[in-house]
């Protein structure tokens, strides 16, 4: 307001030190405390926890997790969601083994397969929300139970195994020195990351999770982008399918269940507002991070698996809650005279 | 008329982190009187209705309400003291009927403390009649209604509280002519009944139309009050600009070149219904018309935001389709829309962002934006357009109307347009920064040489600023002035015309 | 609809208005899943009778009713303009709650009622911790939930390490029992259904929900604490929660102490089928009653027309894409040109 002007080089000074409280008192800033006290506590606790087969292993079973997180950041920027990555994943995994060991199609054959319908059951998702203007939510709540029931129907029950051991290889080999899955999704974040951050592209999903209307307004192509990144989280849940059957060396029409909830919980976690508009893969890969640190420190403390479950609901609620608080505290440093 | 305040405010200071919005205000409401509170955007009224209204608490001051002094700590409070307000943004429940949103929050109730449905869709019935209104079906959701209607339903909501004040912000800001009227007719009733009405709008003819006395705040603090006969509209301006404003229309003599936008025959049906006109470099091509006359949807399918069915649209000569905004761009087409909130700004990001976000493509290398190309445009974009920012990086949303206006104009400016669409360029903005808008739209066409459509709902900037003026109504381009001929009356009988017709169409409009 | 001169503005509330005269009338969300129920059990009752046998359809309604009760909650957690994912977990751990009551009380020590009120009494208060954070703490419900999931989740496994519970007393075997031959969790849907639609249209709260759901910044300048409203609509859900997991638990003579899959996405989808606007402020308990009873006539119908029970799921998707296509087609029709 008029009545505070201030001298521009005041000014100028005051917007730099509120950039900094800002960048402070962010949600990134929160994880990265939190994460290096877990990993500080349990590193001290257990010798074995920060060596270098642990290290990679932890990464290999996080991997599909953290595949389909990364498009589902950029989905939840815009504002939308998507609920049918399990099952795309599951379905996926099902036309894989159906098409290799019922079909006698040649594997090669059938994971190209595989990938290319986990890129079209996104682009059906993209169909219902872009073009007929269904709400993401409800379109991938109905896709979740279709795809599903499509993968459950083909199978019908029966599971596929004996894969050849080259594409067991893909799960369970190494590649220059560690897992395949740590150079995939290594490439997979820093392309992604880069190009929310940098591209134009990324930008224009940050203009339309904020006010989509403008963002059309000003010549974004918000249904080409939308379409493009549901076609995306689609095909990156094939993608984690195929690496994932290669690695547990079977098929089975409920793999990939309740995995949706666990790429939402880190992206949520990893300080992406869920009504859209905010967010960042840095964020959502410090939120991948602290989930598995915390899966892995408490089982090598000996505390049962199912203890990490309700410690990641706890740190979900409380760093929301620990965001909030300091995104009050910030509003009165910032405004402070 | 009585002369004891009904309500009556005193040395009212409210701070807020980072700013004072209030300095030591008064203020004071009669009995039948209608007193209108004027200020720029910015100058502290909507704190003060907020205070009135039990939205905010003051730091200091009393508020007396027959004298005596009163406290609000909740909304709830000043409405059971009988103050009643009707915002901008109207609070009414799109999925609730017409007779629960008047009685939201006290429904009748049976003796079972049940929501006595019947009583109340009665009541409500009584309400709209006693506004004379009759023509409303109180067991409709009032999604179903428009505007207007639904400015009445606010209405009869604060009737039904036996409101005694009743405050208006902005009560005609996305009305019709003829809603406006009626909104008059029934303001003017309340104030035969003795309510005393707090009446806020940018509009000083409204101001003058209506009111008793007028209230002029600035930067926070209290002005000046006078009764609206003692005083004219430039002394209301001076006072609520703090400074004496020359011309508020600065025209600048322009020479017409070669067409750069041929419409012929145009429709998008069912706004746009076959319209043909140009509009040459350096020329200011006005477009006046009453709100749903299809103006901003010519200008959309323009845009390629609703693509044309038929028709011809060209450009420097050349035929082209533009069947989205991105295909408009190209072509060098801008469109500063109508409504800023909503359609130019993304609030929630920081000015240099807004300013990029047309041209991305061009400051971007192989998909990459660079970022120093980005911040000086909005370096250059605050300078050239004197917007009132800390910094390049200061969040859009955060500035004031007018500053937020100019950032979408400077948007669209960096995509270098050889055709700028404006749409209500100063609506919501307050009188300096209007000005300022004016000059700049102005030198764009007679020294740019672009050729500018401005589509205006006021009148006096469209004679103002125009070098042609055409009328619009019903999807079609009915009447065309050169800038000497267009008047008041033969443009406003033009926007009109079938005049009573239509009023009775727009009284129906909620019904069917 | 004639195009008498006017604007074109009135042109479109003319038509607007035309269209919902005609569907405002009986073309609701709940009459057009009425009738799907009945013209999908006709057809199949066409092709294989036994479908329309009363057995079949109290088997129908029996095993709709918990999904039902839950999803009453659910509609009310909607319409306010919140989501709630943790109901699938809050119900597998009521349940194993009142299935090791129960076997307690059978041991002797104390009454067998205990098993009923105290799993409910448990959900109520989840569900006010769920409703305080999101109310006061303003957090997002989707992430409360899905935080609340996680630990219901683990807790119930690390609690009971996924045993089974068997040796359940005859006195918790309520969903079993039936009344005049119609199981009483169809009595329980019922009832509860036309209470809450009561409650929705004549209880002041009840309308509070609407507009809490509808114009949040507008409810709290009206007077409305929209924070209590809140806290009502998921202590209430608490309770619908608790009362769907009793009729679950003693659905079968053994309780699987774990989470069953899927739960909460069924029950949301009950909503959302019964015509509950995820956006918020609209939807009716009826609706959503309706819509979790077709959710489970299409795989009886499927059994019933011997199309393979591994497509059920596969089918079912596809039809709930198809009731919220139908819904929206309506909506559009009656919203044309609004604005």
């Amino acid at each position: 307001m008029a009545a505070t002007h201030a001298a521009p080089a005041d000014a100028n000074a005051r917007e730099r030190r509120n950039q900094w409280i800002a960048r402070l008192l962010s949600q990134e800033t929160i994880l990265i405390v939190i994460t290096v006290i877990a990993v500080g506590v349990l590193a001290s606790a257990n010798e074995r926890f920060l060596s270098a087969r642990n290290l990679q292993r932890e990464i290999v079973l996080i991997f599909e997790v953290a595949l389909i997180a990364l498009p589902m950041t950029l989905i939840i920027i815009t504002g939308g969601i998507d609920l049918s990555v399990g099952s795309i994943f599951g379905l996926s995994a099902i036309v894989l083994g159906f098409l290799w060991q019922d079909s006698g199609w040649p594997l090669e054959m059938a994971i190209a397969a595989a990938l290319v319908l986990s890129a079209f059951a996104g682009a059906v998702n993209g169909f219902f929300i872009v073009r007929v203007g269904v709400p993401p939510l409800i379109t991938t709540l109905a896709t979740l139970a279709l795809y599903r029931g499509m993968a459950l129907g083909i199978s019908e029950a029966r599971s596929a195994r004996g894969f050849p051991d080259w594409f067991l290889e893909i799960g369970r080999g190494d590649f220059l020195g560690a897992p395949l899955q740590i150079w995939i999704l290594l490439a997979a974040v820093l392309i992604t990351g880069l190009v929310l951050a940098r591209t134009t592209f990324g930008r224009s999903l940050y203009a339309m999770g904020n006010n989509e209307l403008a963002a059309r307004f000003a010549g974004i192509p918000v249904s080409r982008n939308k379409w493009l990144l549901y076609v995306l989280s689609g095909a990156a849940s094939g993608l984690a399918a195929v690496v994932f059957v290669s690695r547990v060396t079977t098929t089975r029409s409920d793999m990939g269940s309740g995995i949706e909830l666990d790429a939402i919980a880190a992206v949520v976690l990893g300080g992406t507002s869920i009504f859209g508009g905010s967010g960042s893969i840095f964020g959502t890969v410090l939120g991948l991070i602290l989930i598995q640190v915390l899966k892995n420190g408490l089982l090598l403390a000996g505390v049962r698996g199912d203890a990490t479950t309700v410690m990641i609901g706890l740190v979900l609620i409380a760093a929301i809650l620990l965001n909030n608080a300091f995104q009050a505290l910030q509003v009165r440093l910032t405004a402070a005279q | 008329m009585n002369t004891t305040p009904l309500l009556e405010l005193r040395g009212i200071s409210k701070q807020f982190p980072g700013v004072k919005a209030l300095d030591d205000v008064r203020f004071d409401v009669v009995r039948g009187e209608v007193h209108a509170l004027l200020g720029e955007n910015g100058a502290g009224k909507s704190t003060l209705i907020k205070i009135l209204s039990g939205v905010h608490k003051p730091d200091a001051g009393t508020l007396r309400l027959d004298g005596q002094p009163v406290t609000f700590n909740t909304p709830r409070e000043a409405q059971q003291a009988g103050i009643a307000t009707i915002y901008q943004e109207l609070s009414l429940y799109p999925e609730l009927t017409v007779a629960e949103n008047i009685f939201v929050g006290h429904a009748p109730r049976t003796a079972l403390g049940l929501v006595d449905w019947k009583t109340m869709t009665a009541r409500a019935r009584e309400i709209l009649a006693s506004l004379n209104i009759y023509d409303m079906d109180v067991r409709k959701k009032v999604g179903t209604f428009n505007v207007g209607n639904r400015q009445r339903i606010e209405i009869a909501k604060a009737l039904s509280i036996n409101a005694r004040v009743l405050i208006m912000d902005e009560p005609t800001a996305a009305l019709t002519d003829s809603d406006v009227t009626r909104l008059f007719e029934i303001v003017r009733l309340l104030r035969e009944r003795g309510v005393a009405i707090i009446y806020i709008s940018h509009r000083l003819q409204e101001v003058f139309a209506l009111a008793d006395r007028v209230t002029v705040l600035r930067d926070g603090q209290y002005i000046d009050t006078q009764p609206v006969r003692d005083t004219s509209e430039s002394a209301l301006i001076a006072k609520m600009v703090g400074r004496t404003i020359d011309n508020l229309f600065p025209k600048l003599d322009t020479k017409p070149g070669a067409p750069i936008l041929q419409v012929n025959n145009l429709v998008r049906e069912p706004f746009t219904r076959g319209v043909s006109f140009e509009v040459r470099a350096g020329e200011i091509v006005g477009l006046a018309g009453l709100v749903g006359s299809g103006r901003s949807e010519l200008a959309q399918c323009l845009f390629g935001m609703l693509p044309a069915q038929s028709g011809e649209i060209v450009i420097d000569g050349r035929r082209v389709a533009i069947r989205n905004p991105g295909q408009a761009i190209k072509l060098g087409i801008a469109y500063v829309p109508e409504d800023r909130g909503t359609q130019g700004l993304v609030r929630q990001m920081a000015v240099r962002e807004n300013t990029s976000m047309a041209v991305l493509k061009t400051l971007a290398m192989g998909g990459f934006i660079r970022r120093g190309a980005e911040r000086n445009l909005a370096r250059q974009s605050i300078q050239m357009l004197n917007i009132r920012a800390y910094s390049t990086e200061q969040v859009a949303g955060k500035l004031s109307g007018g500053n937020q206006q100019k950032i979408v104009v400077s948007k669209w400016l960096a995509a270098k347009p050889r055709l700028l669409i404006v749409d209500e360029p100063t609506r919501g903005v307050d009188v300096g920064a209007k000005a300022e808008i004016h000059r700049l739209i102005s030198e764009l066409a007679a020294r740019q040489g672009i050729a500018i459509l401005m589509i205006s709902s006021e009148l006096p900037e469209v004679l103002g600023m125009s070098d042609r003026v055409l009328v619009m109504r019903e999807g079609r381009i009915i009447a065309a002035y050169a800038r000497g001929e267009a008047t008041q009356e033969n443009v406003g009988a033009a926007m009109m015309a079938a005049g009573t017709k239509q009023t009775q169409q727009v009284n129906d409009g909620g019904q069917a | 609809m004639t195009s008498l001169p006017g604007t074109a503005k009135l042109e479109r509330e003319r038509s607007a208005a035309a269209g919902r005269g005609r569907a405002a009338g009986w073309v609701t969300q709940e009459s057009v899943l009425a009738v799907s129920i009945l013209v999908l059990s006709l057809i199949v009752g066409g092709i294989n009778p036994n479908f329309l046998a009363q057995g079949n359809i109290t088997d129908i309604l029996s095993n709709a009713s918990y999904i039902a009760v839950a999803a009453i909650g659910m509609s009310l957690v909607i319409i306010s303009g919140n989501i709630d994912i943790s109901v699938g977990a809050l119900i597998g751990f009521l349940a194993t709650i009142g299935g090791r009551l129960a076997v307690g009380a059978a041991d002797g020590g104390y009454w067998i009622g205990w098993a009923y009120i105290l799993p409910v009494i448990v959900g109520v208060a989840v569900e006010g911790v769920i409703g305080f954070i999101v109310a006061y703490l303003r957090v997002p419900a989707i992430v409360v939930s899905l935080g609340m999931m996680s630990i219901l989740r683990g807790g119930l496994i690390l609690w009971t390490g996924g045993e089974w519970i068997y040796n359940l007393p005859p006195e918790f075997t309520l969903a079993q029992q039936r009344v005049l031959n119609i199981p009483i969790p169809v009595y329980v849907m019922v009832i509860l259904t036309i209470l809450a639609a009561l409650w929705l249209r004549y209880a002041p709260a009840g309308r509070a929900i609407y507009a809490v759901g509808g114009n949040k910044e507008a409810a709290r300048l009206s007077g409305i604490d929209e924070r209590r409203v809140l806290m009502q609509v998921f202590m209430i859900n608490g309770l619908m929660v608790g009362i769907a997991a009793m009729l679950f638990a003693t659905k079968f003579n053994a309780i699987q102490s774990t989470v069953p899959p899927g739960l909460e996405l069924l029950v949301i989808t009950a909503a959302v089928v019964g015509g509950v606007s995820i956006l918020g402020g609209t939807g009716t308990v009826i609706g959503s009653t309706l819509g979790a009873v077709l959710i489970h006539v299409i795989p009886s119908a499927m059994i019933f027309a011997s199309i393979s029970q591994y497509w059920q799921q596969a089918v079912q998707g596809g039809l709930i894409l198809l009731t919220v296509l139908a819904d929206l087609y309506r909506r559009r029709r009656q919203t044309y040109g609004k604005g």
